[in-house]
């Protein structure tokens, strides 16, 4: 038993060592069994928010105002199912499964980012998703693009490359519509108020109700705090916002000159923890229509794994190498 | 180019571009509910493609016409529109948008060959652009054709039944237009008894090959493309929607 | 939920992204068999220039060791040796060599001729096993499906023309700029 002790300890210090020099851990290598945990649920429920989050914008393709808008938004949601591909995958090298991963999120016992809970009410929402929602996640995706364990992190280095015309294509129509006709500006405008508490809120709870930060940290999962993150990216959006004649819903927003930070009021906690528990807007929506392509591809699925089956059976009888 | 001549080509052309707009917006219809995460992406890439196709005819048609591919998308009325009643069906179950998907491929692998000699230059250039992404489509959707026809009892059932109701609204795609022999004759457009022909055939050892009955040819004409069903009214009042209410605004 | 769900066998995915460039693992696909594998891999990884060929394996078809593994377990260095009379095979070696992030995984090193996995991995290392290495992959030359070169206009050119998937199209700094320089207009 003591022996035991003294491995596991000594496993850990090496295993820390490893990260405080900047080294990859990598499928295959020792990890302790809480980092195991903690990172397929951060990879999985980054997994599940991409493919939940396909659905708020998904349902304005066939609505989409022009057909260059109609195409970059194809694009925008098939790529963000492209994500949770490569997510998947980077939590399956930790032994979870595609098949245990979906059923839990179709079960509602997985959470996925809580942002695609609220509805996409007009066009402009897509506008401002594009540049305040995945310009949040662009923030937090650039940060877990140094994290240690080698598939998260690549798949996040891949992710970070193609989102940046997310936030891109977003901006380029906030900007239009702010200055395009009367309806599109107020329609613009209703939507930032809209989008922007729940998008400060994709950040995390603050760092003194956070829990699970200061593990992250020390092994090298997170290397900013919530807050920190946050503020960093009010800090960006606040002038640009200003600049284009729209406001933000935030009556004690104030610029702070010592601290150089734009100060933002108080965030309504109750909101959240409703919307994660599962009480938002539209969850039962969100989860109901990925529930229900799940069970309507189930004869696809099966008819295409025995169709495979049938082939092998049939080179096994053949005597050919399957 | 005579004026009529002009006013044909530019008529098949806005037929070309209404296909590849329709069929692209119900296959754009799957993205987030596909049946498997990479097939939603494959999917989906064969929409953009599709979207592309389209954006190149308008454009065609805008040489000729002067009219935007936007005004032309998202200011015509169903009557208007000149896609093969095929593609404005509801997408079905996952064989329905497979076999349509399919069927369509075929046809335009078949067109897009033949166009690569057309003598209007620019019908030849887009070919040459097309053809390749036409041929990966045509990969995928036999890929899966084979798959499903030979999968499971309910996978063929359902494939089978997905071949027989699409097999009356096909044969409009081979329906030549109103006046469209000169450009056959001016060598513009190959002749659609061709392609139905060369498609016929591939088709035949398609469905042969997937475990399927090919159905017997429809007895009624396949009519006019200036008839629509109401699925289009549906399809073009959720697609032009936002852009109608807000006439004049760029988007 | 009613009967298991079937999300497919996965298939890792090699990517070479010019002619005669090593060949890299960018992650996998769920697939029934090689063909949709293939397929798939073009859907998932090859939405943006540039790839001009792809491979595609059986996920458990590879021999996958880091360095931190061979340490602790030497056994890899003495591998039982393999019936009398069975035949060599090729076996592609990968590695991962660098620290450095990146969106790809190891590396094709080169090939080795062995009767079995095990064996490979042994005259990999006793080949390329100089310098640091800190992943391992012996992959067999015949789990391999392969995209062909015939192929390449219809699966990987196509990728070339969407430029609205790049960032670069989008020009929201100059009009971000146009838009500060009207907002001080106005106030004047």
């Amino acid at each position: 038993m003591g022996n035991e002790v003294a491995n596991d300890t000594a496993r850990l210090a090496a295993f820390e060592a490893r990260i405080a020099r900047g080294e990859k851990i990598e499928p295959g290598d020792w990890m302790p069994d809480r980092y195991r945990k903690q990172l397929i649920r951060m990879i999985s429920q980054h997994a599940h928010s991409e493919i939940v989050g396909m659905l708020p914008e998904g349902a304005w393709i066939t609505r989409a105002p022009s057909l260059r808008r109609k195409m970059v938004l194809l694009a925008k949601v098939q790529d963000e199912a492209g994500h949770g591909q490569y997510l998947y995958h980077a939590a399956e090298t930790l032994g979870a499964t595609r098949e245990e991963m979906l059923e839990a999120l179709l079960d509602g016992r997985a959470k996925y980012a809580s942002v695609f809970n609220y509805p996409t009410l007009t066009w402009a929402d897509v506008a401002v998703i594009g540049w305040l929602v995945d310009g949040a996640a662009i923030k937090n995706q650039t940060m877990l693009a140094q994290c240690s364990y080698g598939p998260y992190s690549r798949a996040m280095v891949r992710i970070c490359a193609e989102e940046g015309f997310h936030m891109k294509q977003g901006k380029e129509m906030c900007i239009l519509y702010a200055q395009g006709t009367p309806e599109q500006k107020r329609m613009v405008q209703d939507a930032i108020e809209r989008w922007w508490w729940p998008t400060l809120m994709m950040f995390g709870l603050p760092d003194d109700e956070s829990t699970n930060s200061e593990i992250l940290l020390r092994w090298g999962v997170k290397t900013k705090t919530n807050d920190t993150l946050r503020q960093e990216f009010v800090n960006e959006m606040v002038p640009q916002i200003q600049v284009l004649g729209l406001a933000i819903p935030d009556p004690d927003l104030y610029y702070d000159e010592a601290s150089e930070n734009w100060i933002y009021g108080e965030i309504n906690w109750d909101e959240f923890w409703q919307v994660v528990k599962g009480d938002g807007p539209c969850n039962e929506e969100r989860l109901g229509a990925r529930r229900q392509a799940h069970e309507e591809g189930q004869w696809v699925r099966e008819a295409v794994a025995a169709y495979a089956e049938k082939q092998i059976s049939v080179q096994g009888e053949q005597g050919v190498p399957a | 180019m005579s004026p009529e001549m002009q006013q044909v080509l530019a008529e098949k052309l806005l037929s070309m571009a209404d296909d590849e707009l329709v069929l692209a917006h119900r296959n754009s219809e799957w993205t987030g509910h596909a049946p498997i995460l990479e097939e939603d992406i494959a999917f989906t890439n064969i929409a953009l493609d599709e979207m592309g196709h389209a954006r190149i005819w308008y454009g065609l048609h805008q040489e000729l016409t002067g009219i935007d591919p936007d005004e032309a998308i998202y200011f015509r009325e169903p009557r208007a529109y000149r896609n093969a009643r095929l593609l404005e069906l509801p997408r079905g179950d996952w064989a329905f948008s497979l076999v349509r998907q399919y069927f369509f491929d075929v046809f335009e692998m078949v067109r897009a060959e033949r166009l690569l000699e057309s003598a209007y230059r620019p019908l030849a250039e887009a070919a040459a652009k097309i053809r390749p992404e036409e041929l990966y489509h045509y990969r995928h959707t036999h890929t899966w054709l084979q798959r499903l026809g030979l999968g499971t009892d309910e996978s063929s059932r359902r494939t089978q039944s997905a071949v027989d109701a699409l097999w009356p609204h096909v044969f409009q795609l081979f329906e030549p237009l109103p006046g469209e022999e000169v450009l056959v004759n001016a060598g513009f457009v190959p002749e659609s008894i061709a392609l139905e022909t060369a498609w016929k055939k591939i088709i035949q050892e398609a469905l042969a090959g997937a475990g399927l009955h090919m159905p017997a040819q429809p007895a009624a004409s396949p009519g006019g493309r200036t008839e629509h069903t109401a699925h289009l009214a549906d399809l073009l009042a959720e697609m032009q929607g936002v852009a109608r209410a807000n006439p004049g605004a760029e988007w | 939920m009613g009967a298991p769900d079937t999300q497919w066998p996965r298939y890792e995915v090699f990517q070479q992204t010019r002619p005669g460039g090593r060949y890299q693992n960018v992650g996998s696909v769920h697939a029934p068999d090689p063909e949709i594998a293939l397929q798939n891999a073009r859907d998932v990884f090859v939405r943006r220039p540039q790839t001009v060929s792809l491979w595609v394996v059986p996920a458990g078809e590879i021999l996958a060791r880091t360095r931190e593994e061979l340490e602790k377990d030497p056994s890899w260095r003495r591998p039982a040796p393999p019936p009398a009379g069975a035949t060599e095979k090729v076996y592609h070696v990968f590695q991962k060599r660098s620290q450095r992030r990146s969106m790809g995984y190891v590396t094709h090193s080169g090939e080795v001729r062995a009767a079995n996995r095990d064996q490979a991995l042994l005259r990999a290392w006793e080949q390329f096993g100089e310098g640091p290495v800190f992943v391992w992959w012996i992959v067999p030359a015949g789990a391999i499906t392969s995209s062909e070169e015939a192929d390449v206009a219809s699966m990987f050119q196509p990728a070339q023309d969407k430029s609205y998937r790049l960032p670069g199209v989008y020009h929201t700094r100059t009009l971000m700029r146009e838009a500060k320089k009207q907002q001080e207009e106005d106030k004047a």
